[in-house]
């Protein structure tokens, strides 16, 4: 790799497993892939490789046209000479790179999903906020959930919404004061008082700091924009989520409804896989396993709504179930996981 | 003999430590290569190597065909983690095929693999009710027991054992991570075997060597096989009370053993080699009658065919809710016929002065299947066919 030249080394191409060495000669960090330089499919990737050092890349080659294609900082491609392997195996399917362009079609679409879903839960928070104002417990719970779905339906993980999240969402986790910190707000913080008893007055404050937040965030995402990278992310976080904070009840302030903040995840999930199918489609071969396991996750978790409308706490399942919905959640989020590798934004010239 | 605790025992009280048995002290070949193929599943007679991680599942498969592919990832993964080799390079499609653990080519021949099915897979789930071993049944509640039902029992039963630490705990994680929607994890134990020290048997957390005699040669066919190649394995996770053991004097910890705890040598004898002579101590003299290499073998031809293979470990993880520590043994024995052999050594042991230091609390009965026999055979194919 150098400023001119891009995979020279390389002179007699082999089949079956390889390890090519790949040294930087350039002057500035450059990204290299192994391509078939008819359809572009990339078969193997270095990231970041430095100037003056050199990395290994293991491949596995099939029948085929080969050569590097290095991406150096601020320049433009080097496509280096084609290498032509015979007397293998047929090649696996590659996979084409999705680009920053790929991505913007689905991310306009995926803003409006979020910004449409922000207007519910805005309607939502306000209506919690007179609700808990009136004083009625039953009902003020009643709304929470509401609220809180809407909010969880769509996505909001690890940190997609920023500080706000924390305000809107947040746990005691790092609060040296448990539920009575001050920094403790949000939903939750409005759960723990519902559902323990505090004074319905005290909790008017809590619903109506929520409320603000919810309206902040409505504001700030509208002035912002996803970025390219999370859509690939976010489709299989959402779920890691789901697997550490809510099959475990961590996040049970004592309304007992992770199960129900389980099943908005779907949602949120889903929501993030339609805007990408088009790109997975002809990338990831498994997308159907990933359906399948969706609707099955999906048909565990409604077993767990009763029909009065409220839903099991987590600790309430019995062990089979329990551990039937850990199997769902956890094939879900491997079957998940390579979206983000393939769904990340990557430079071809 | 002590009986000066046989106030607190009450009528009866069983045990669950290991069964001495046997008058071949050799044990299984120590070669280090652990071939995946075979008649049997090699890890059953490999003698424990350093590390192990004892695990049990509960199958949540949707259905037998789900099963079916469940027992052939298992399989294929385990074939490969004992082939070792480069995981395979997925390029930009998914995240690394393999954790790393084990640096960038897993190495090969030291891990070795037992699967076991429980009796609670052959239920109505699967249609499996009529291809229920014949003798298996799950695992009886001894009279000394305190089980923990969490810790207990299971659907399969996987035995990981290699030389190190990284090795086994690679191997959980990559099978786990291949079967995550088909099983669950529902208790697991590490295990380690302790070096000779100073030689010999290696010592339980006791300070007594474990496992001295054991069925060898040909005496494994007879008192371990079932005839398709598979073996009921027993599993028990046994706590030592080891504060409670370290106050007891030297003379009652051997009495209570049956053996010199610095050489291992039976109480009439010099090494621990050493064949007791029970016959020519009737009254338990020497080795008393209710030590526990006399109840578990008393070296008859009556008993001969309750003998077992064990293939005990040590464990050690943290602290009890007082301040003590939670170590002890994982007792694991194979044997052709559980009510024969393992059931029939804890009856014996029932009322020996040894199980005031104990405390069972969990394990289970499992089959262990027969041996993988070639690259298209997989784990429970002929109860699948």
């Amino acid at each position: 790799v150098s400023r001119s030249s891009c995979g020279t080394g390389w002179t007699d191409p082999n089949p079956g497993p390889q390890t090519f060495r790949l040294r930087n000669d350039g002057s500035v960090t450059a990204e290299v892939d192994l391509i078939d330089p008819a359809t572009g499919v990339i078969y193997g990737e270095v990231e970041g490789l430095g100037v003056g050092t050199t990395r290994p890349l293991q491949v596995t080659l099939g029948n085929g046209e080969y050569a590097f294609r290095c991406l150096p900082e601020d320049t433009g491609a080097i496509v280096g000479p084609k290498s032509t392997v015979t007397g293998g195996a047929e090649r696996s399917p590659g996979v084409a790179p999705v680009t920053r362009n790929d991505l913007l079609g689905p991310l306009k679409t995926y803003q409006q999903h979020v910004t449409e879903g922000l207007v519910d839960l805005v309607t939502n928070t306000a209506k919690l906020k007179d609700t808990v104002r009136s004083g009625n417990r039953q009902t003020s719970q009643t709304a929470w959930l509401t609220a809180h779905l809407s909010y969880e339906r769509l996505g909001a993980a690890y940190d997609a919404f920023g500080d706000l999240d924390g305000s809107i969402n947040g746990t005691t986790d790092g609060l040296p004061g448990g539920t009575a910190d001050e920094g403790f707000t949000g939903f939750h913080r409005l759960e723990y008082g519902l559902w323990h008893n505090e004074d319905m007055s005290a909790l008017g404050a809590v619903a109506d700091q929520l409320d603000a937040n919810a309206h902040q965030l409505q504001q700030s995402f509208g002035d912002s924009q996803v970025d390219g990278n999370d859509l690939g992310l976010r489709s299989h976080e959402i779920m890691e989520n789901t697997l550490q904070f809510e099959l475990t009840a961590r996040t049970d302030f004592g309304s007992g409804t992770n199960l129900a903040t389980a099943r908005a995840n779907i949602d949120g999930t889903r929501a993030v896989l339609e805007v990408l199918r088009p790109l997975l489609q002809p990338r990831y071969p498994a997308l159907s396993t990933v359906d399948k396991w969706l609707d099955r996750t999906q048909a565990d978790l409604d077993g767990t709504h009763k029909p009065d409308g409220t839903w099991t706490p987590v600790a309430q399942l019995d062990a089979k179930q329990r551990q039937k919905i850990n199997g769902d959640v956890s094939e879900l989020t491997e079957q998940l996981a390579p979206i983000a590798a393939i769904a990340e934004p990557r430079r071809v010239s | 003999v002590s009986t000066r605790r046989s106030f607190l025992r009450g009528a009866v009280v069983g045990a669950g430590l290991a069964a001495t048995a046997g008058t071949v002290a050799a044990s299984a070949a120590e070669d280090d290569s652990v071939p995946f193929h075979g008649t049997h599943q090699s890890g059953i007679t490999r003698v424990p190597p350093a590390q192990s991680i004892v695990a049990s599942f509960d199958i949540i498969a949707d259905n037998k065909t789900e099963l079916t592919d469940l027992m052939k990832a298992i399989t294929d993964r385990a074939r490969f983690l004992t082939a070792g080799g480069a995981p395979a390079p997925l390029g930009i499609t998914a995240p690394p095929a393999d954790s790393g653990v084990l640096g960038p080519v897993v190495p090969n021949g030291d891990l070795s693999v037992v699967v076991g099915l429980g009796a609670s897979l052959f239920d109505d789930r699967y249609g499996l009710a009529k291809q229920k071993p014949a003798k298996l049944k799950p695992m009886t509640m001894f009279p000394n027991d305190a089980l923990d039902p969490a810790q207990c029992h299971g659907d399969l039963s996987l035995t990981l054992a290699a030389k190190d630490t990284d090795t086994v705990l690679h191997g959980l994680r990559d099978i786990a991570r291949a079967t995550r929607g088909g099983m669950q994890l529902r208790w697991k134990l590490n295990g380690f075997a302790s070096q000779p020290r100073p030689e010999g048997t290696p010592r339980n957390l006791m300070g007594f060597k474990d496992g001295i005699s054991n069925p060898a040669g040909p005496e494994i066919d007879r008192l371990v096989w079932t005839p398709d190649g598979g073996s009921y394995q027993v599993i028990r996770l046994i706590r030592m009370l080891v504060e409670f053991w370290d106050r007891v004097s030297l003379a009652e910890q051997e009495n209570m053993f049956g053996r010199r705890r610095d050489s291992g040598a039976p109480l009439d004898g010099v090494n621990e080699t050493d064949v007791p002579r029970f016959a020519e101590d009737p009254i338990g003299t020497a080795i008393p009658l209710t030590s526990h290499i006399r109840r578990a073998n008393p070296r008859t031809p009556d008993t001969d065919s309750s003998r077992i293979l064990r293939r005990a470990v040590n464990y050690d993880r943290g602290v009890d809710v007082n301040g003590n520590l939670d170590m002890g043994l994982i007792f694991i024995c194979y044997q052709q016929d559980l009510e024969r052999q393992f059931e029939t050594v804890q009856q014996r042991l029932a009322d020996e002065p040894l199980a005031d230091y104990i405390s069972p609390f969990g394990g289970g009965y499992f089959f262990a299947l027969p041996g993988i026999t070639g690259p298209e055979d997989h784990y429970g194919r002929a109860l699948l066919a």
